[in-house]
């Protein structure tokens, strides 16, 4: 039975300082949700109000028709899995993954048929006598990841639970969390400041800063649709270019930098362009060339990239960094030509 | 050459030390109790025959165990607590439970013959509330050497549970009470087992130390209350029965021993990891 999480209207303090502002958030039954942000962004006090470590000065919080809010921690039914695994180190192996069902009232026999046959999926049968001391951090993870999963919680919760794992670990640990997730159906949040751990696993990331959610969307559309500055930087582009509307003659508008540069621009590319705006751009999506239409600069470091040369590129109203083709290598120091490639950029409201 | 020496040379003087002033005077104390003139164990059977010399060790061994648990327990509780407190109260908790340690043993169990005198504070507190009418005796009785020497030993056993227990991580306990545990199975399942070397040693330390305590029993128990160590000294010093007073540490040694190794195994029973 899979259920729905729903963060309602949360605030929450440490202390007198406000850590979370109003933050609702809704995680469809069966989902898997990551909650990404650089430390102090509120994502593990987010995790920690679900779990019941700590309580919310206002809102509620909901999972299925169970209201959590006030609720015991050892009440909720959440599986909980840690960054540091959190492994009982005097029980065995086995006596982890039961721990849980002995809390339930199990019988020993069943409890050790339960922990063996969970053992069994994450790989680790031949292990079960161990103590956790003796095991490698993936192991140990996945001890942890059996322990959360064996209670058949309706909800499962991920504390940065790769952190400590070297890459090559790192990725095979996620497709398993990803199998084993989707294998059960279990609604999911999955805290973690990886951005590429983030995406690869979840069904839809929720980007915070500051105890909000900035965006809460599908990879792709984060990765490609950034909502907001903030977002935009966080995914990745690395030029966001201030411009007002001076024209606009049907679909083509035209606007220019604070330096004056002037940009011709298309709506049925970019959809509809407000007065005032952003444009957001990879340093893909900033092609230099020598002359054009386009934003002047004077090139900067010139750095190879194996598919690209990227410039630095300096103008009056900030620097940039875009890329020119392998076939025509310009000098520092040399002027030229920025032109947006509309796939590659993003309109955002701007800031100010 | 030197290199290979150099390990026996630099444990050399501190081995000496040990030797000369502990392992030689506890050696002949010792043999001194098995060449005597009557038979080899006759100290020993002069000891258990006299009803009294068993009283006493039976005495010692009752006070210095209810001391532990009730020293174990309180410490266990205070220790508890001041764990979870943040960084800057839990020093001065700290600091205010060793500071009584920094007086002597004699000066800290006097304080208790000032409390518990027939004219002592507690009894003029009684007094005045009208809770009794005439002052009870409570100095010379065994529960006024039990708690003095509670007093005494709770300081030792919440230093050295205070770092066990601030040893155990936080998320362990996060994950046990994600499983389902109420607060006494967190308590029970997880804490207790992890705090269970330290609790070892702590019991060990309050267990040793009131089994061979001196100045407590002699204050506040005084001839009626005797123990082993006040024993020891009668024997010694009053009647120059040397060979009785080797006899004496010589129980003292063994029994000591048992209880230890007892308390090992109890605990190793309880839990596998510890020990």
């Amino acid at each position: 039975m899979t259920v729905s999480l729903t963060l309602d209207h949360i605030t929450a303090h440490y202390g007198s300082t406000q850590v979370l502002e109003d933050l609702s958030l809704a995680i469809k039954a069966g989902e898997l949700v990551s909650l990404l942000g650089s430390s102090g962004c509120g994502k593990t006090t987010t995790l920690r109000l679900v779990a019941g470590f700590l309580e919310p000065t206002s809102g509620t919080i909901q999972l299925g028709e169970r209201d959590l809010t006030r609720l015991a921690a050892h009440k909720r039914d959440i599986g909980l899995v840690f960054q540091n695994y959190a492994l009982f180190p005097h029980l065995s192996v086995r006596d982890n993954v039961a721990f849980g069902l002995k809390q339930r009232g199990l019988g020993g026999t069943e409890r050790t048929a339960k922990a063996n046959a969970m053992l069994e999926r994450v790989g680790l049968s031949s292990f079960a006598d161990r103590m956790p001391a003796a095991l490698s951090g993936g192991q140990k993870q996945r001890v942890a990841l059996a322990r959360a999963l064996v209670i058949e919680p309706p909800l499962l919760m991920f504390d940065e639970p790769l952190s400590n794992l070297d890459a090559k670990l790192r990725v095979d640990m996620r497709v398993e969390i990803r199998r084993l997730q989707r294998a059960n159906g279990t609604t999911s949040l999955y805290v973690t400041h990886d951005q590429e751990e983030a995406f690869s696993i979840s069904d839809r990331v929720a980007i915070m800063n500051a105890g909000r959610i900035m965006q809460l969307d599908r990879p792709e559309v984060l990765y490609q649709r950034p909502a907001n500055s903030f977002v935009a930087r966080f995914v990745g582009f690395e030029n966001l270019i201030g411009m007002t509307v001076t024209a606009r003659d049907g679909e083509t508008v035209t606007a220019v930098t604070q330096a004056g540069a002037t940009l011709k621009l298309s709506q049925s590319v970019f959809g509809a362009i407000p007065d005032r705006f952003v444009l957001a751009a990879r340093p893909d999506g900033l092609a230099v060339s020598r002359e054009g239409e386009g934003i002047p600069v004077t090139l900067g470091i010139r750095t190879y990239l194996g598919r690209a040369y990227q410039y630095q590129c300096t103008t009056p109203a900030g620097d940039y960094l875009g890329n020119g083709p392998l076939t025509e290598l310009l000098d520092p120091g040399t002027a030229a030509v920025l032109t947006p490639v509309p796939e590659q950029c993003c309109i955002l409201p701007s800031d100010a | 050459m030197i290199k290979r020496l150099s390990p026996w040379i630099l444990a050399g003087p501190a081995s000496l030390l040990v030797l000369v002033f502990l392992i030689l005077p506890v050696g002949s104390t010792l043999i001194a109790t098995f060449t005597d003139a009557k038979g080899w164990a006759a100290p020993y059977a002069a000891f258990f025959n006299s009803g009294f010399r068993r009283t006493v060790l039976y005495r010692t061994i009752e006070i210095s165990l209810i001391t532990t648990i009730i020293s174990v327990v309180l410490g266990f509780i205070a220790a508890y607590v001041v764990a979870q407190m943040p960084a800057r109260l839990k020093s001065i908790m700290i600091i205010a439970a060793v500071f009584p340690l920094l007086t002597g043993v004699v000066v800290r169990s006097f304080a208790w013959l000032i409390l518990l005198g027939k004219n002592g504070i507690l009894n003029t507190a009684l007094l005045s509330v009208g809770f009794i009418s005439e002052p009870i005796s409570m100095l010379y009785t065994e529960g006024a050497v039990i708690a003095a020497m509670v007093y005494l030993f709770v300081p030792l056993m919440i230093l050295t549970l205070a770092g066990v227990l601030e040893g155990i991580p936080k998320d362990v306990v996060e994950a046990a009470t994600s499983l389902g545990a109420t607060p006494f199975a967190v308590f029970r399942q997880v804490i207790l087992p992890l705090a269970m070397p330290g609790l070892i040693v702590g019991a060990v330390l309050v267990f040793t130390g009131s089994f061979t305590s001196y100045a407590t029993p002699q204050l506040l128990g005084g001839e009626r209350q005797m123990m082993m160590g006040t024993l020891l000294y009668q024997r010694a010093m009053v009647t120059f029965d040397w060979t009785g007073a080797s006899t004496v540490a010589a129980i003292m040694v063994v029994v000591t021993i048992l209880i230890v190794v007892l308390m090992t195994r109890l605990a190793r029973r309880l839990n596998p990891m510890a020990g």
